[in-house]
């Protein structure tokens, strides 16, 4: 069932062009990242499925109803970038006030669970500390029992410790069947958490596929080592799997598709290298290719 | 219904919680009563009634005003301004359920404040009027004051601007409509401005039910066209303030 179809979906600023017709569907079940550099047009996407926006051009479906219908929104948890929690209010009564707006609400004792503020009940939603006010706004966005999460940038501004808990109570979700949609710059964030990776730049898709033929296709690994060999670097280039090399002194850093073949080449050919290094790669280096091959138009 | 029942709870919490709430709307319309009505002696003639009831019905008009202008006003643009209703929109809780979560909120408050200066009134200056035309006059500025809930809502798109707006709108409308002195005192010119303020066109029939004179319908209607006027300006800026961005 798809829970989310955009049809040739535009959205304009004044003369700013945010998003670009853009079409895609999204099923229940699925864990989905919209990724990009800022300015991508991430937030405008999920501010349309929410029906915070509308769109200039095309149509934006949700549980195949209109997005800024609120008897779509009883299905969803929502939590958005640069939102406080309103004053006056202890952290339960918020999470009741929440409760009380959906028909089959988690329990008070759960919510406070899974937002790890047991302690916090009594206090001031207000007066929380930022890394808590983050966990309070994960456990209202849960309030609802939600089939559908929706997260735009979920873990900036938290430290390590806290986006390892949050990853985990993101993984339970997900584990359950349900459907999560989050934007983020993170890659790391992006590749533990999703099965589908829909990279935005300047408001177009421009690549829609799982985080490992991401990395496939885009990324590679990078190898790196010292050699004297005139011209090696040249002939490299044109070895099978290779997508780039760059040389700096006796160093050569070469991104390949296939690290275990290159290696098994240079060491059967005999070459003379030293001090070999495999890292990287993965979908740090695929991002930065994605956005730096597809120029503004 | 459940939703408006929600948020209805929650905002009623926070605006019992709320200390600027207590000073600007309740202390400031008794606090004034309690010094005005000795500085000239209550039982002064206008307007077909005494001083003491006449005031009475000043200060809980004015406090009323405050609470819906100034109040409101700065409340809604905090949440604006966080976030917050952004959320909101995203849950069951329609942006009708909102708006009447804070209607009926300002209602409370309202009737709070008029049963408060009225009690101080009758407690403090013995001002006796049938049952019959307390519930009259109680009614009347309870329900009168929903153009000022308007303007509330309008000066709650102000943003970081409205607490200062809503505090001079307030003062503003107090004073040229004959709130804090009778326009019966005051130069023509004052008095012709006064006429079109909906603060008086507010306080009138107050005022005349005191003296046995009944509603009239050029006050109703002159506050009912400030209504639409507000709601209409409210509604157009909401459709300005969404063609805007969020980052990202």
């Amino acid at each position: 069932m798809a829970v989310i179809e955009f049809d040739r979906v535009s959205k304009r600023f004044g003369t700013k062009e945010a998003v670009r017709s853009i079409t895609f569907r999204l099923e229940a079940g699925q864990a989905v990242a919209l990724l990009g550099p800022n300015g991508a047009g991430k937030t405008t996407s999920i501010q349309m499925m929410l029906g915070l926006l509308k769109p200039t051009q095309g149509t934006v479906a949700l549980f195949s109803h209109d997005p800024a219908h609120p008897a779509s929104h009883d299905r969803i948890g929502v939590v958005l970038q640069n939102v406080s929690v309103p004053e006056r209010l202890k952290v339960k009564e918020c999470l009741n006030l929440f409760r009380g707006f959906y028909a089959r609400p988690k329990s008070l004792d759960e919510l406070l669970d899974l937002g790890g503020l047991a302690e916090d009940a009594d206090a001031m939603a207000h007066a929380l500390s930022g890394g808590k006010t983050r966990r309070l706004q994960f456990a209202l966005a849960m309030a609802g029992n939600p089939d559908v999460l929706f997260m735009d940038e979920p873990t900036v501004g938290m430290d390590v410790a806290s986006k390892r808990h949050f990853w985990d109570s993101l993984r339970s979700f997900v584990g359950e069947g349900r459907t999560l949609v989050l934007t983020t710059h993170d890659l790391q964030e992006a590749d533990l958490m999703t099965d589908r990776i829909l990279v935005m730049n300047h408001g177009r898709i421009i690549a829609d596929a799982p985080p490992e033929a991401i990395k496939m296709q885009f990324g590679g690994r990078q190898v790196k080592f010292s050699s004297g060999a005139m011209g090696l670097a040249e002939a490299i280039k044109s070895w099978p799997g290779v997508l780039d090399v760059q040389v700096a002194g006796r160093q050569l850093a070469v991104l390949t598709q296939d690290s275990d073949a290159l290696l098994r080449r240079l060491f059967l050919d005999g070459h003379d290298i030293r001090d070999v290094e495999v890292g990287g790669g993965g979908l740090e280096e695929a991002f930065v290719r994605l956005t730096r091959e597809d120029a503004p138009v | 219904m459940r939703a408006l029942w929600s948020q209805w709870k929650a905002d009623l919490l926070r605006t019992v919680r709320d200390r600027r709430f207590f000073a600007f709307t309740l202390v400031m319309p008794v606090g004034f009563y309690l010094i005005f009505i000795h500085i000239q002696h209550g039982t002064l003639q206008i307007a077909g009634t005494f001083w003491s009831a006449y005031f009475m019905v000043s200060m809980a008009t004015f406090g009323v005003v405050g609470a819906s202008v100034n109040t409101l006003g700065v409340r809604l643009a905090t949440e604006r301004k966080s976030g917050w209703v952004r959320w909101l929109r995203t849950t069951p809780l329609s942006s009708v359920g909102y708006a009447l979560s804070k209607i009926f909120t300002q209602m409370v408050l309202s009737l709070l404040i008029v049963v408060v200066v009225f009690l101080v009134a009758r407690l403090d200056q013995h001002v006796s009027l049938s049952a019959a035309k307390w519930i009259e006059i109680v009614l009347w500025i309870w329900i009168g004051s929903v153009p000022f809930a308007a303007l509330g809502v309008l000066i709650g798109m102000a943003g970081n601007a409205a607490q200062v707006l809503g505090t001079m709108v307030y003062l503003a409308l107090s004073l040229l409509g004959g709130l804090w002195t009778p326009i019966q005192v005051l130069p023509k010119t004052m008095q012709e401005i006064a006429r079109v303020m909906p603060t008086y066109r507010y306080a009138h029939p107050a005022w005349g039910l005191l003296a046995n004179r009944g509603i009239q319908w050029s006050d109703v209607l002159i506050l009912a066209a400030y209504t639409i006027g507000f709601v209409a300006l409210a509604a157009f800026i909401q459709r300005r303030m969404e063609a805007k961005p969020e980052a990202g």
